[in-house]
């Protein structure tokens, strides 16, 4: 079902690239009205980095983030996270794939209404079969800001609290990688960067990795790199990001556009 | 605002074929009992002849006019509930709480209307079956014409549109209308009704084994307690949860899932205890009755017979109308959980996971339900046996009882799963996407 890469034979240990996407090629729709999403994208991250993908509406942020967490499967490309390639199969073999590789974080935060936040956090390890450590789900949870509401439900919760719940539960299963879809979207800017610098944190504190789709040049300037994508292309990469600088790339974005990264 | 009613129907036909099925059968069904009234009515009718189609029609009518307006009431809520966002965008494109009445009524009489118009044909041919069999139980003279007059029609089209214009009305009311949980006065009526019921099933003891009543208090009774229970099901469910422990992540999520839903979910517990009740304590007595006179060798009389009919025709029509209730309402709980599921595919679940939620939720609904559906018809089954015959619980019940229970079982497990099924093919990531 997924193959290892050839590094994982001899080492079980995390591998040092997190992702990799090889000529990653998806579009929608049939014939005639088909719209190319992603044309051909070629990106590797290194473990223990916090990127953050930018692009115009419609310049297939979305599609990339959802084809490398395997919520949706490319036309054509490889998918590889942690070394482990992402090949054919059903939803099921999809799910079992992200377990324990994969955490999200999405704008709209996807909490369970019926569960209290202590029983959103532990959710994925139940799901998953796996032992629930209610001590360490505590400690992260603390560690968010959140240690004196776990009894509480999402809808007594304010959307910065909701969105610390949601990134206790994508560390909660140590996963190699943590996908964030506009983790800041619904959020005033103080509640925003409290989130950021979580992110930050589980990159720095706890070595994971981070991508996050973004339009917010803001947001954008707490990751390590910047990835920019137009018309489902990669259109250039930015090391070590300010927020001007971001948006200045942005503005120009489409004038000359690079192949690959 | 009529226009936009069936301009509004036009667009999405397949919403309101719930509304139309419970207009359609409530409808076919008053018309066939009314035309007794049709053929009662007709010169040369014997008096005898007259009086069985007379109380045939008095008695399924008025059941007929009640779960009409239930069923239709029970359709229109769940419709206009689901259509919140689409009211809520017509008040802020301006339209008063009186126009999207209208609206809703509006939308509610026009799909009666056809729902009656089409029970017409299929009521002629049920009257002309229902007077063969009375005819051939000899409770009315083979020389009886049958007859569907203005009486069916007229009664038949009238309440099938009054019951759907005040189930309307009082479905979009409680919609637009933040509702206050009247807790006190429901507790109230609860009691009340287990009161009653308790006392109909212990006045059985009153009557000797042959009276012509002995089955009313006990049937009644059943139905009372059936009642009561349904209007603590909230609570009784509530309380079985706190102590219900489930293994493995589906199980852990239902229970979690049911304890806070448990209000929403009292619909559907209210159907399946009725449902068990009713038609448990009805056939087993009657089955009971029936032996009873077989093995006194005696022949049944008129009365008798026609109270045989009448107790499973009504039976009858209570289970087919509690089934479209259960099935509709089930259905639409379901489909409106398609974001909730599509965040515990998100969170790691496998859709055989999201299945197995919705599975052990539909398996807790039915033993709650079935549990207190039994209770009550066995209150109302035990005290009958006793009198008509020297048993305590009769050979009839456990048939019966194991009958219904897989028709409960069926209904309320085949719809949440099949429903679920169909919402996990909508990709995960679209289903939470809020809604365009």
């Amino acid at each position: 079902m997924f193959r290892n890469g050839a590094r994982r034979d001899h080492d079980s240990g995390p591998a040092p690239e997190a992702l990799r996407l090889v000529k990653v090629t998806k579009s929608y729709g049939t014939a005639d009205s088909a719209v190319t999403a992603l044309d051909g994208v070629t990106l590797g991250l290194a473990r223990g980095t916090f990127t953050a993908v930018m692009g115009p509406s419609g310049s297939g942020k979305s599609t990339l983030l959802q084809c490398a967490a395997g919520l949706d499967r490319p036309d054509s490309g490889i998918v590889r996270v942690d070394g482990t390639e992402l090949t054919g199969g059903g939803e099921a073999e999809l799910t079992k794939f992200r377990r324990g590789r994969i955490g999200f974080v999405f704008q709209q935060y996807n909490l369970l209404e019926t569960l209290t936040v202590a029983q959103n956090t532990v959710l994925p390890l139940k799901l998953a079969g796996r032992r629930v450590d209610r001590r360490r789900a505590r400690e992260i949870l603390t560690a968010v800001g959140l240690g004196d509401r776990l009894g509480h439900r999402p809808d007594q919760l304010s959307g910065g609290q909701r969105q610390r719940v949601a990134i206790a539960r994508a560390l909660v299963t140590e996963p190699r990688v943590i996908f964030a879809d506009e983790p800041t979207g619904a959020l005033d800017t103080r509640s925003a960067r409290e989130v950021l610098r979580l992110l930050q944190e589980a990159v720095r504190v706890h070595g994971r990795t981070v991508v996050m789709v973004t339009h917010d040049p803001v947001a954008a300037s707490y990751a390590d790199s910047v990835l920019f994508l137009a018309d489902g292309r990669l259109a250039g990469r930015m090391d070590a990001p300010t927020a001007d600088a971001v948006a200045e790339r942005l503005a120009h974005l489409g004038d000359d556009t690079m192949a690959g990264v | 605002m009529f226009v936009l009613a069936l301009r509004s129907i036009r667009q999405r036909p397949g919403r309101f074929l719930a509304t139309l099925l419970s207009a359609f059968l409530g409808a076919a069904i008053i018309m066939t009992f009314n035309s007794m009234h049709d053929t009662a009515g007709q010169p040369g009718v014997d008096p005898v002849s007259s009086d069985t189609l007379g109380t045939a029609a008095g008695v399924v009518g008025g059941y007929g006019t009640l779960l009409v307006f239930f069923a239709v009431a029970s359709t229109l809520t769940v419709n206009v509930r689901q259509r919140a966002a689409e009211l809520e965008l017509l008040r802020c494109s301006g339209a008063t709480p009186a126009q999207i009445k209208r609206m809703v009524v509006g939308e509610a009489v026009a799909v009666a209307l056809v729902g009656a118009a089409l029970a017409i044909g299929p009521a002629m041919l049920g009257g002309r079956v229902l007077l063969d069999m009375f005819q051939d139980g000899g409770q009315v003279a083979r020389s009886v014409e049958y007859s569907f007059g203005p009486i069916a029609l007229v009664s038949g089209v009238n309440i099938t549109l009054l019951a759907a214009a005040g189930a309307a009305f009082l479905a979009v009311r409680r919609v637009t209308r933040r509702r206050k949980e009247r807790a006190g006065a429901r507790r109230f009526l609860a009691y009340g009704a287990l009161a009653a019921g308790a006392t109909g099933v212990c006045s059985t003891f009153l009557f000797s084994a042959t009276d012509e009543m002995l089955m009313a208090p006990p049937a009644q009774g059943a139905i009372m307690l059936s009642v009561g229970f349904a209007l603590l099901a909230p609570r009784l469910l509530k309380g079985l949860l706190d102590r219900l422990v489930l293994s493995g992540a589906s199980g852990w999520l239902a229970v979690r899932n049911l304890r806070q839903r448990a209000g929403e979910l009292a619909g559907i517990l209210v159907s399946l205890i009725m449902f068990t009740a009713v038609s448990t304590a009805t056939l087993t007595m009657q089955a009971v009755e029936s032996d009873a006179v077989a093995a006194s060798g005696l022949v049944k009389s008129v009365d008798a017979k026609n109270l045989e009919t009448l107790n499973l025709t009504v039976v009858g029509i209570i289970a087919v109308f509690v089934c479209v209730m259960l099935v509709n309402s089930l259905y639409a709980a379901t489909t409106y959980r398609s974001r909730e599921f599509g965040q515990q595919r998100l969170a790691g679940a496998t859709p055989r996971q999201v299945l197995g939620v919705v599975g052990a939720e539909g398996a807790i609904l039915t033993v709650a339900g079935v549990f207190f559906g039994t209770m009550a018809a066995l209150a109302g089954v035990v005290p009958f046996t006793v009198v008509r015959t020297d048993g305590v619980l009769p050979d009839q019940f456990l048939g019966t009882w194991l009958a219904m229970v897989s028709v409960t079982a069926a209904a309320t497990l085949g719809t949440s799963l099949v429903t679920a099924r169909r919402v996990l093919r909508t990709p995960a990531v679209r289903a939470v996407a809020p809604a365009a």
